[in-house]
């Protein structure tokens, strides 16, 4: 079977990216240095060569780029500063606009104003929405809550279900990936254990406190999903409730300040290429979990009632990220991410069986 | 010609703002007193790949030739040759005009690059108008580094009957070959080859060999150096010492042998190795316990000679006068303790390559037996000839070489010798595995190609994929790579890793230079005078260089270079007199010489 080239994917990837890949000698640094590769897990050298030679659908058809955690530890000892790490994160932002059936998560990717122009519109709806609602207090927050729920339903079916399918089609069925029915169970397994542990981090040299500090981001971030939208936390009169809330909001406006300041700082090799969306999730985090904490903190002290637009602006920042973000922004990473393992463990099972069938 | 022919002249590059940088604005100002030149454009003026635009450009200004100045301007040629076709002009007509190429590439050289500019303008050869004044030349040579490319050089002048003084900072003159078990791909002794020539040296009536001794200052001009040199304190009459070895038995201290690349120990007073030349003894201040604390001189006493050994002996400075130098100080070692992920230093049996050479030597601390690095009563850790074999052995290539993380640049004999030393493994030890990880295999030589396929053929695994780690685990050595070719990821248990490290620039090679008045490149190598056709002349008269310390390169290279700088040496003694200094020549003297050729 033939491949068909596609000259411009590296034209094209460079959009999402920063560095001169043709630099690359193929010496194969990049994948042994890394702690995550193994026999049929290989990365990055092979999406270097995909890239190099132009073969898109080799590339679509990989889960490795999401199995890379972005240690950085390519990029520091390639002989080339081709920069391979970079590589894999672009890599990740182009496979994110692949998957997405809708376009939107390319053109707010490549076009820095078309990401600014949607933020502008939902923060118009949010505050059109208020002013019909003439800024009752209760009405409005009444809605707020909908918002949410309904919110979280059409996303998760409409953008994300879609798109993992696509991503299912992509990786596993258009390469015939020939897994076993067990293997799909324990996909089931690693699936859930990587999207809430990030487990595989720990592998990677050094990581141990950005692992510590994402895990706790994105604990705290589940939480307060649940408590604000499931407990309804701005309603409830439940102590425990309440504190939670506190709790996990503190945990996720603390530690994505942490990371926003590393990302400043640059201080690690992931932190050194930040693109527009990359700043945008983490700021958006970060003032979720501020607003939360304080449209709390305001409603047990008595303040909300004469400082509304506090809450007006943690919906509008709400809306923005559950409308913006979470569907065609860099959230989706940290699906796409989990799904991706357990997809390696099924062509994982599928090399073995072919080894095994030959042998 | 009737018509009177205009130029125009294009800049291919902008002043960059570095201080040490040529400064283009400069140049373009001295370019638009130039008779016929009506233009002169720069970098950036117009698109380059818009040859219908410089085709109308050069029709509205009448040109009929185009200087394009900068460095490696032959890069952008093509763009002009096109313009100049489609404005009906001669496409022959595009002269370069290249900086770096003509060793012009700073601010101090700007006289150069201007010259190299009005050379071009005019249509000469910027060799023919830089010809340098002659000056009466002093037919005594000091040969700096006695290592093959010194050696080389020093017998080719000496035996055409003229003095050389050949100057080693070490206590032997051997230099890197020495230590070296066999050559590529002829597989010959490299002593064999090597101490003929070493004992030629020092028998040579024309040579004045002085060992331990280091150049520290270079006054005068071509033709009539003074060098100051500073002859170390030996401790040991060269004169009357008789090798006896009387002195190194009853020595108590020891230290790492410099010679075998410190795989073992040898005494404070000691011979390098037993064909050192001069084969007499030197005493290793550093180590000695007398120089330490006064407390000690066993070896005085035990002496035969009256007077041998003066452990109080101090450095000398001493002062020679000659005509011509020839640079020769070769290279270091890449370090590889500085890749981290190697683990080299950490784990005892990782070698590197040089290291190798002396423990697979017969003369070497094992007579040649392949086997570990263990720790002595005392905690040194040395080979031993009864410490057991490897059953199977790494080698890993490109070691500190082609890497931005530390040297660029090809080191150009490691992928040989690395084969070599496989071969050698398989030789000694046939039932052990011999793995060599590679980047790119480059045998580039003659009959290097048929030593690859001879030593594929050997059954040693050549596996292309750059090593990333070198992890111990149970004792074993885990090596980490990807199997490019084969699409996999290896990690290969081995009992011994060697490191083939590349070759650097000594440390002070920088310094030499200055005192020298010649150039190292971005490298640090030294720089020739023309890097197709004269690879051992400097921009410095009288001042020529020979061997790695130009660029790395193998023995038959550097063999082949010593003798070259020799020739050098030798026809200015013939013509009694030596070329000046290109660097020197003032812009009016290459626009006068220029003037003339036209």
């Amino acid at each position: 079977m033939s491949t068909r080239v596609n000259p411009n994917l590296i034209k094209e990837i460079k959009k999402f990216g920063a560095s001169d890949w043709n630099a690359c000698f193929h010496c194969g640094n990049c994948t042994a240095v890394c702690n995550l590769t193994e026999e049929g897990v290989l990365f990055p050298r092979k999406e270097i060569r995909a890239l190099q030679m132009g073969l898109e659908d080799k590339l679509i058809s990989g889960v490795e780029p999401w199995v890379c955690y972005y240690c950085g530890d390519c990029t520091e000892t390639c002989p080339r500063d081709a920069n391979p790490g970079e590589l894999m994160m672009s890599v990740r932002r182009w496979l994110t606009t692949k998957y997405d059936w809708t376009g939107l998560a390319g053109l707010f990717y490549k076009s820095l104003p078309a990401l600014i122009i949607g933020f502008i519109l939902v923060a118009i709806g949010v505050f059109a929405i208020g002013f019909v609602k003439d800024f009752n207090h209760e009405a409005v927050m009444h809605f707020g809550h909908k918002l949410e729920f309904w919110l979280i339903i059409s996303v998760f079916t409409l953008i994300l279900v879609p798109n993992i399918l696509r991503m299912f089609y992509f990786t596993v069925i258009k390469p015939k990936v020939n897994a076993s029915f067990r293997s799909y169970i324990d996909a089931v397994g690693t699936l859930f254990l990587h999207m809430f542990t990030q487990i595989k981090t720990l592998k990677c040299d050094k990581q141990t406190v950005r692992w510590l500090e994402h895990l706790l981001v994105v604990l705290g971030y589940l939480g307060l999903l649940v408590i604000t939208v499931f407990l309804d936390w701005f309603g409830t009169e439940n102590k425990i409730i309440i504190y939670l809330g506190y709790i996990t909001g503190g945990l996720v406006f603390i530690f994505t300040a942490l990371l926003l300041f590393s990302r400043l700082n640059k201080e690690r090799e992931v932190n050194k290429y930040s693109q527009p969306t990359d700043w945008f999730f983490i700021i958006w985090l970060f003032l979720m979990g501020l607003t939360a904490f304080l449209v709390r903190l305001f409603i047990d002290t008595g303040l909300l009632a004469n400082h509304f637009w506090l809450y007006m602006v943690h919906l509008m920042i709400l809306a923005q990220w559950g409308i913006l973000i979470v569907p065609f922004g860099k959230w989706t990473h940290f699906l796409y991410r989990s799904f991706a393992l357990s997809f390696a463990n099924l062509k994982k099972a599928a090399l073995n069986v072919k080894v095994a069938a030959a042998a | 010609m009737g018509e009177k022919e205009l130029t125009g002249i294009y800049f291919c590059q902008l002043s960059n703002g570095h201080p040490d940088a040529l400064n283009i604005s400069e140049l373009a100002e001295y370019a638009k007193g130039f008779e016929g030149v009506p233009v002169v454009w720069h970098s950036g003026d117009f698109l380059l790949s818009d040859a219908d635009h410089i085709a109308a450009r050069i029709k509205e200004n009448n040109l009929s030739r185009i200087v394009i100045a900068g460095d490696t301007p032959g890069m952008v040629k093509t763009f002009f040759t096109k313009a100049m076709a489609k404005a009906g002009k001669n496409p022959g007509n595009v002269i370069l005009a290249g900086f770096k190429e003509h060793g012009a590439n700073t601010m101090i050289r700007m006289n150069l690059a201007k010259g190299v500019l009005y050379c071009a303008v005019l249509g000469v050869p910027f060799e023919a108008a830089t010809v340098p004044g002659e000056t009466p030349v002093n037919t005594e040579t000091m040969v700096i580094g006695g290592g093959i490319a010194g050696i080389q050089a020093s017998l080719e002048i000496a035996d055409g009957n003229q003095k050389v003084y050949l100057v080693e900072r070490t206590a032997t003159i051997g230099g890197h070959m020495a230590m070296f078990d066999k050559t590529f791909p002829t597989l010959d002794c490299a002593a064999c080859i090597l101490t003929p020539k070493m004992v030629e040296v020092g028998q040579h009536p024309n040579i004045e060999l002085m060992t331990y001794c280091e150049v520290i200052g270079v006054t005068g001009g071509p033709g009539d150096y003074t060098v100051k040199i500073l002859k170390k304190a030996r401790r040991v009459n060269l004169a009357t010492c008789i090798g006896c070895g009387q002195c190194t038995e009853v020595c108590p201290r020891k230290a790492p042998s410099e010679f075998d690349a410190g795989t073992t120990l040898r005494k404070a007073i000691y011979i390098p190795f037993p064909q050192a030349v001069p084969n007499k003894y030197v005493i290793d201040a550093d180590n000695c316990t007398y120089v330490e604390n006064g407390k000690c001189g066993v070896c005085v006493k035990k002496c035969p000679v009256e007077g041998c050994i003066d452990l109080d002996e101090k450095d000398q400075e001493v002062e020679i006068k000659i005509g011509n130098i020839i640079v020769a100080t070769g290279f270091q070692i890449f370090d590889p303790k500085r890749v981290e992920n190697f683990g080299y230093g950490k784990y005892p049996n990782i070698l590197t390559s040089l290291e190798f050479e002396r423990v697979i030597n017969a003369a070497g601390p094992t007579e040649g037996n392949i086997t570990f690095r263990t720790q002595d009563k005392k905690g040194n850790w040395i080979f031993t000839k009864e410490s057991g074999s490897p059953k199977s052995v790494a080698i890993v290539h490109c070691v500190g070489s082609r890497d931005e993380n530390y040297n660029k640049h090809c080191s150009r004999v490691c992928c040989m010798y690395s084969l070599k030393l496989a071969h050698l493994v398989k030789e000694k030890l046939p039932d052990t595995e011999v793995h060599e990880y590679y980047i790119d295999m480059r045998a580039f030589g003659k009959g290097y190609e048929e030593f690859y396929n001879r030593i594929k053929k050997e059954g040693v695994h050549i596996i292309r994929g750059r090593t990333a780690k070198i992890e111990e685990k149970d004792g074993k050595l885990i090596v980490r790579n990807e199997d490019i070719l084969a699409n996999r990821l290896v990690e290969q248990e081995v009992d011994m890793v060697i490191l083939s490290v590349g070759l650097e620039p000594r440390e002070d090679a920088a310094e030499l230079s200055k005192m020298l008045g010649i150039a190292v490149n971005e490298d640090g190598w030294f720089t020739e005078a023309n890097y197709n056709t004269d690879s051992t002349n400097t921009f410095v008269g009288g001042v020529t260089i020979a061997g790695v310390c130009q660029g790395p390169k193998d023995i038959p290279d550097t063999v082949a270079q010593g003798a070259a700088a020799a020739s050098r040496v030798l026809q200015s003694i013939l013509n009694k007199k030596v070329k000046g200094s290109i660097k020197e020549l003032s812009l009016e003297n290459i626009e006068e010489q220029a003037k003339q050729l036209k």
